[in-house]
């Protein structure tokens, strides 16, 4: 990721203008009735397992995060437009994500269908997949580009950086592409989500970065009903969905399993030998591993807020922990980097 | 006009009036019988079809590129002549759009890596049509380029983009139904050899800046900007086409490929391996087709690899040094020894046409700066004084009006239609 100084602020209003027009014409989330999506019987849950198994798929085949959000948003514009069962759930999502990295990624890096079918193992077969993907072409009427809440986040951020830069200046250890690249990570978090669901990408991506700017400052209230007038979000879905936020990111610690990286991982050396550090991030690739463990909830509370704040405590200590998602982002980067 | 009138009303019998019913009563069509083929399908409660939603708007004229031999053939037109009554035989109310069988396939245009384009007509409201026939790979499936080129084309509508009007699927195939435009850059300046008239070249060149402009401003990159890319119709009107290696760019940026845009058009930094180019990728382009336009034969022509490209560049614009262009040095294909370190040379003095119209070598000069951040954006390359003749309304219009609309505003015939009789009773005027 890259900031090339200050970016004028009207470019970016008239780029948020641009992204809220195309959300406006074509945001569409499944809704859920019961147990299950409406019109199906997908559960909530095995929805959720699809949006990670999604990121997963991600990162094996090296794509930006970018073509995760945009496979997300196919899915689930695909998913209020048809009743589609669950035993159809697997080829819909791969084949989701293959027309997100068509539309995305570089000629380069775009696989052949039998090494996708091969490397997610989806169960499915080559031509279900391409069956599956013509028919979501025709469903969605061949308009696959969307304003994905990363785009937004992108925005927001950069605004707030151009707006008060002292903010960032002030409050911020990490330099801001790694600092946006982990609020990224807990827009993805929050994508699978299935309560966040009836939320447009804009709405959640200002709520994250509110989130973030509470705990940056006393005064972040301006900041952000700037922006939220910007971003013309009605009041009642920034709270509402706020409120969702901040439970689901709450629980998020104790209840899940917490990465920590500690460097010297032979594992990941092996796959990150070659790879120059990222350039244009400026974060060492350091070879790390994983550690997982329960945290008790005050502790896992903290830890809640230090995964908010972008820099906690554990990675304000020492440069060679970081979060882990954090890293895997990176490296496919870097992956990607050596690809080209 | 009785004729229509049965046939309409023998077809609404028939197939029930609606879109849908039309559909389901007509299993020979193609996109039918897919849907009865692919057992998935019936698994949906709601099939869909996916041009039913697409609102009249996009049903206009056409235009597409052709290969050169086939160029002179428009007498070769099996409609042309043809009286109305004859057009009735062909033309139907109510045939359903994304349907094959909605258009006539009349003569092949051009044939390029991933599709072959026909001219064509549609039998629902007579207009002629460029269809892109686009074949499907098995290991791949639907190309890349081809999903690149419909959803950034949704999202377009501007009088200098190529409009597409329609996709009809079928078991095999894949058709991309564009207005049919009649000709494109590369022909136009191969049928004016010797550069075009000043005058010619200060419209085509706004158009291409405007359409440019439009979408840069929607934040979607080109990537394959040359002659051939850009359409012509016989008014004079130039539309940006072929967005198959088009991207759509957020901030911040991801890094591209360096392997975009034909050599010959390729700016300096991506051929040096700069990933994070922006706009300023297809300003270069523009830039060179400027040149093109006026001087009668391409900019930078000629190489076969990169690093003569670059020296080709540089004995123009001087070889670049860190002063010139901070950061040149770190990218990848920079080498620390060029062979000949050239000095910046006066443009109008390599291309003589410039210096010789007002303002023509200070534009190119803004727009084909090494360092890609000095580069003019199209926005403000509108505004240059190359076009301060051009009436001022020009900057008025709205995206979808065409600049012709303009009164006064007209193509001028080249010197070559003047000297040749067969140009004769076409719509120039003579100056």
């Amino acid at each position: 990721m890259k900031f090339t100084g200050l970016l004028e602020s009207h470019r970016l209003a008239a780029m948020l203008e641009n992204s809220l027009d195309t959300e406006a014409r074509k945001w569409k989330a499944p809704s859920f009735q019961g147990s299950t999506i409406k019109g199906t019987d997908i559960s909530p849950m095995q929805y959720e397992q699809a949006v990670v198994w999604l990121e997963k798929l991600r990162s094996i085949f090296h794509f930006y995060p970018d073509t995760f959000f945009l496979a997300v948003t196919i899915l689930n514009r695909m998913l209020a437009s048809v009743k589609a069962q669950v035993k159809y759930l697997r080829c819909i999502t791969v084949a989701c994500l293959y027309l997100a990295a068509k539309t995305n990624e570089e000629r380069e890096v775009i696989p052949l269908v039998k090494d996708l079918v091969e490397q997610s193992k989806c169960m499915c077969s080559s031509a279900e997949i391409l069956r599956m993907e013509r028919l979501i072409l025709d469903k969605l009427q061949w308009d696959l580009y969307m304003a994905t809440p990363m785009d937004f986040l992108n925005t927001f951020h950069a605004m707030v950086m151009s707006n008060s830069p002292s903010l960032f200046h002030d409050h911020l250890q990490i330099n801001p592409s790694r600092h946006v690249a982990l609020l990224t990570r807990q827009v993805q978090h929050c994508t699978a989500c299935h309560q966040l669901l009836q939320f447009r990408g804009s709405t959640l991506a200002l709520v994250i970065m509110t989130l973030e700017l509470e705990l940056m400052t006393a005064d972040w209230f301006p900041v952000s009903s700037d922006l939220l007038t910007k971003a013309k979000i009605e009041h009642a879905d920034f709270i509402c969905c706020k409120e969702t936020v901040e439970s689901n990111l709450e629980t998020l610690a104790p209840s899940n399993t917490v990465y920590l990286f500690i460097s010297t991982s032979k594992d990941v050396r092996s796959r990150n030998t070659a790879i120059p550090a990222c350039p244009t991030e400026g974060i060492p690739s350091n070879p790390l591993t994983v550690v997982s463990q329960k945290i008790d909830p005050p502790i896992g509370n903290t830890l809640a807020s230090s995964i908010r704040s972008g820099l906690g405590n554990l990675i304000e200590a020492d440069d060679e922990f970081d979060l882990g998602e954090i890293s895997t982002m990176k490296m496919a980067k870097a992956n990607r980097k050596n690809f080209s | 006009m009785g004729e229509v009138l049965c046939i309409s009303v023998a077809c609404g019998a028939c197939c029930g009036g609606t879109g849908r019913a039309i559909s389901a009563s007509c299993p020979g069509t193609p996109s039918v019988s897919e849907e009865n083929h692919t057992p998935e399908l019936t698994d949906f409660s709601d099939v869909p079809c996916p041009v039913r939603a697409l609102p009249p708007q996009w049903y206009h004229t056409v235009q597409v590129r052709r290969i050169r031999s086939l160029r002179a053939r428009s007498n070769s037109d099996p409609l042309q002549g043809k009286n109305l009554g004859q057009g009735l035989q062909w033309q139907r109310k109510g045939l359903p759009f994304g349907n094959a069988s909605s258009y006539l396939n009349l003569e092949k245009l051009g044939e390029g890596s991933y599709a072959t384009v026909y001219k064509g007509i549609s039998r629902i409201n007579g207009q002629l049509v460029a269809l892109k026939v686009i074949s499907m790979k098995a290991e791949e499936g639907v190309p890349f380029t081809a999903i690149r080129e419909a959803s950034l084309l949704k999202g377009l509508k501007h009088a200098n983009v190529v409009l597409l009007h329609d996709i009809i699927q079928t078991k095999e195939t894949l058709t991309f139904v564009f207005e049919y435009v009649h000709t494109d850059l590369s022909q136009y300046m191969a049928q004016h050899p010797g550069g075009l008239l000043p005058y010619n070249v200060r419209l085509f060149m706004f158009q291409l800046l405007r359409g440019l402009a439009y979408i840069h401003h929607q934040h979607i990159l080109h990537r394959d900007l040359k002659p051939q890319n850009l359409l012509i119709s016989y008014l004079g009107e130039l539309k940006l086409a072929d967005f198959g290696l088009a991207r759509a760019k957020s901030i911040p940026s991801q890094t591209y490929s360096s392997e975009v845009v034909t050599l010959w058009y390729r700016p300096p930094d991506v051929l040096l391996g700069a990933t994070d180019y922006s706009a300023d990728l297809d300003i270069w382009g523009a830039g060179c087709i400027f040149i093109e336009m006026l001087q009668g034969y391409p900019a930078f022509s000629g190489v076969t690899d990169v690093f003569e490209q670059l020296e080709k560049i540089w004995s123009v614009i001087g070889t670049p040094t860190e002063d010139s262009w901070p950061g040149v040095s770190l990218l990848p294909h920079y080498k620390t020894e060029w062979l000949t370190l050239y000095e910046s040379q006066p443009f109008g003095s390599i291309w003589d046409r410039l210096a010789r119209v007002m303002g023509a070598e200070n534009l190119a000069q803004k727009m084909l700066k090494g360092c890609p951040r000095e580069r003019i954006s199209a926005e403000d390359a509108l505004l240059h004084k190359f076009f301060s003749t051009l009436p001022c309304q020009i900057h008025q219009l709205t995206d979808v009006r065409s600049i012709f609309t303009v009164p006064g505003l007209s193509l001028k015939p080249e010197m070559r239609d003047l000297f040749f009789s067969h140009q004769k009773g076409s719509h120039h005027k003579p100056w």
